[in-house]
């Protein structure tokens, strides 16, 4: 039985793994391709099935004056806007959070579930009912198809993501905490940001993570927000295609975007498996 | 230590949860009493009858619904807990999981602004009495649950200006050989220091050695304020008398005879007591099964008991009897040789209580 169970785990793990593995195997590839290599016959490996080329990945920064993409810039855009509406989000996320994680609001029949459950909501509803408003706003206040518009617009898309990891993250930081922090003489700022906040950490990670995460894959808003001024990289990525598909480029551009997601799920992983609290009350 | 330690006034204390019900329940009745400078209390309790909610009122985590909380005359009931001066250690440990042992014991000082000099001469002199010496660079989380109770401790004990320390069943987690050095140490450091020490418990034993004055309470009232001696002879109530002693006293339904006398069943019970207002009423009459001794034969004040069960606790024998439907526990010497069948037991009257409406007469 035992050996039966083993068998089927490391059958699914190896399964599970190589078809995770498989997609970015063949993209790297085909990234090395050239036209001849992907359209002629089903080719595998470099120097036995093809001649590897460097052509993919040279399109991506050279300037479309030389016949290239150039997807230098839109990629610094998007670290730009993630990471800016990721932090954003985290430090107004983390302080709503701690205040619907310990004070009780009422407002009629409003009350913190409902409040944290409002901030979810935001994302529950499909994105495209979502599109027209922030057109008509972005476009009033004269941000449309700039960057500090598509942080706005992120800001509002993360901070949801955040309160909701963090509330959940503060209800587990036990009360006590707080109130020793304030008999041993902090006020509440000082128990938060000297005691709560730190303890905090794994949860901020993860909040962090996840944030980054959604602004850097999103290509709705950055597509119906931007024009000609900015490009985000997953606009810039889809625009690459074209009547005849560039799948070296394509490839290559595809694995230089997801690079930065897979440094940051290794340096998180650490985390995610103990993103609660561990021995404060115990 | 400096003498910064200040007599605190509970006046007319009462708290409920629940305020804006039409009719609310109360977690703490209506209550004033004064914890004096120095000394140690307990407050004992079976768990949800108001004792953490006490502690919380008086750190300041609490507000009281209605009345006044004074330290040394001055009022403080609308003060923050930051201001208060009140060190206060929670049932299970709290600490500070991302600092060092050193730094979780330095926080309350640096929080007020003490020197360097003077937060290390204070560690160093609370950890050597709690035996956290050798872990004073180790990350706080890593140490043990004892351990880390032990820190919450030191916290408390570490400042110097503090009204009082406020203990919230601090030795649960904490295992018996240590906890019982660790109240040994908590009573020096209030013999040396004169640091006012409130222990809430619900284990009596705990309570009975640890504390000079011990509050008893039951359901948000505060049942009864003495020496271990007086609730443990002359509980105030029968149910200080329940909760107080293992086993819980003998309490028997009777009427009142006469003057001094009481009948259980059919038997006449002199007691000390003055019952004249009580004649023919019916009231509880109450015996420690520790002051219930064996009699040879029948005379004045004993009763009749047909033995149910004997059990040896070593240092004790347990014997437990009816008479009629009552039941009858008495403690007595282990070398004793117990009779079979039937016994006398003999109730002494200065040791018997009477009770009229629950309460000692």
């Amino acid at each position: 039985m035992s050996k039966l169970y083993t068998f089927l785990k490391y059958f699914f793990i190896s399964f599970w793994t190589i078809f995770v593995v498989a997609p970015f195997l063949w993209a790297v590839s085909t990234s090395f391709k050239d036209f001849q290599s992907v359209n002629s016959k089903v080719t595998y490996i470099p120097w036995l099935d093809f001649e590897p080329t460097l052509e993919g990945w040279r399109v991506l920064i050279k300037s479309p004056a030389k016949g290239g993409v150039d997807i230098v810039e839109p990629y610094f855009n998007s670290i730009f806007v993630t990471c800016t509406a990721s932090l954003i989000s985290i430090v107004l996320g983390t302080l709503a959070a701690y205040a619907l994680s310990r004070f009780t609001f009422k407002a009629g029949f409003v009350r913190n579930n409902d409040i944290t459950f409002f901030f979810i909501s935001q994302r529950i509803m499909p994105p495209i009912v979502l599109s027209i408003p922030f057109f008509i706003f972005l476009s009033t206040i004269g941000l449309l198809d700039s960057l500090l518009g598509l942080v706005v617009v992120y800001i509002v898309l993360l901070m949801p993501i955040a309160v909701w990891i963090m509330v959940d993250f503060f209800n587990r930081v036990p009360k006590e905490l707080d109130e020793t922090a304030l008999i041993d003489g902090c006020n509440p700022y000082q128990a938060f940001y000297k005691v709560v906040l730190p303890n905090s950490i794994p949860g901020l990670i993860v909040a962090g993570m996840f944030c980054i995460i959604f602004g850097w894959i999103d290509f709705f808003f950055a597509f119906i927000l931007t024009f000609t001024e900015v490009q985000l990289l997953p606009v810039k990525v889809v625009a690459l295609n074209s009547s005849i598909t560039p799948w070296w480029s394509l490839s290559a551009s595809a694995l230089v975007s997801v690079a930065p997601l897979i440094i940051v799920a290794f340096v998180v992983e650490r985390y995610l498996s103990k993103g609660n609290l561990s021995g404060a009350l115990k | 230590m400096e003498e910064q330690m200040a007599k605190i006034d509970l006046s007319n204390i009462s708290h409920t949860y629940n305020p804006l019900d039409p009719k609310p329940t109360y977690a703490l009745n209506p209550f004033s009493m004064t914890w004096e400078n120095g000394k140690r209390y307990a407050i004992l309790g079976p768990s949800g009858c108001g004792k953490t909610t006490m502690l919380n009122i008086v750190s300041g985590l609490v507000r009281p619904s209605k009345g006044e909380i004074l330290f040394d005359e001055t009022p403080v009931t609308d003060l923050k807990t930051e201001d208060r001066n009140i060190a206060q250690v929670f049932q299970f440990p709290v600490i500070y999981n991302t600092m060092t042992v050193y730094d979780n014991l330095a926080f309350p000082l640096r929080c007020r602004e003490f020197t360097k000099e003077k937060i290390e001469e204070r560690v160093k002199a609370v950890s050597d009495t709690l035996n956290l010496s050798s872990f004073l660079n180790s990350p706080a989380r890593k140490l043990t649950a004892d351990q880390k109770q032990l820190i919450s401790l030191g916290r408390g004990l570490v400042r110097e200006d503090v009204a009082a320390v406020l203990m919230d069943e601090p030795l649960t987690v904490i295992d018996p050989d240590l906890k019982f050095r660790l109240r040994r140490n908590l009573k020096e450091i209030n013999e040396q220091y004169k640091t006012t020490l409130v222990y809430v418990t619900h284990d009596q034993n705990e309570a009975m050695t640890f504390a000079e004055n011990i509050i008893v309470m039951d359901q948000g009232q505060i049942v009864q304020v003495g020496l271990p001696k007086d609730l443990f002879e002359k509980p105030k109530t029968t149910f200080v008398g329940y909760f107080i002693g293992s086993p819980a006293m003998n309490i028997f339904h009777s009427t009142v005879f006469s003057d001094h006398e009481v009948k259980i069943n059919d038997t006449t019970i002199k007691t000390n007591s003055n019952l004249g207002n009580l004649k023919d009423k019916n009231v509880k009459l109450g015996i420690r099964s520790e002051f219930i001794e064996l009699a040879e034969k029948e005379k004045s004040n004993t009763v009749k008991i047909k033995l149910t069960r004997v059990e040896d606790f070593g240092n004790f024998k347990l014997l437990t009897g009816k008479m009629g439907d009552l039941v009858i526990k008495s403690k007595v010497e282990r070398e004793k040789p117990i009779p079979d069948g039937e016994l006398n037991l003999y109730f002494p009257p200065e040791k018997c209580c009477v009770y009229s409406d629950e309460k000692l007469v």
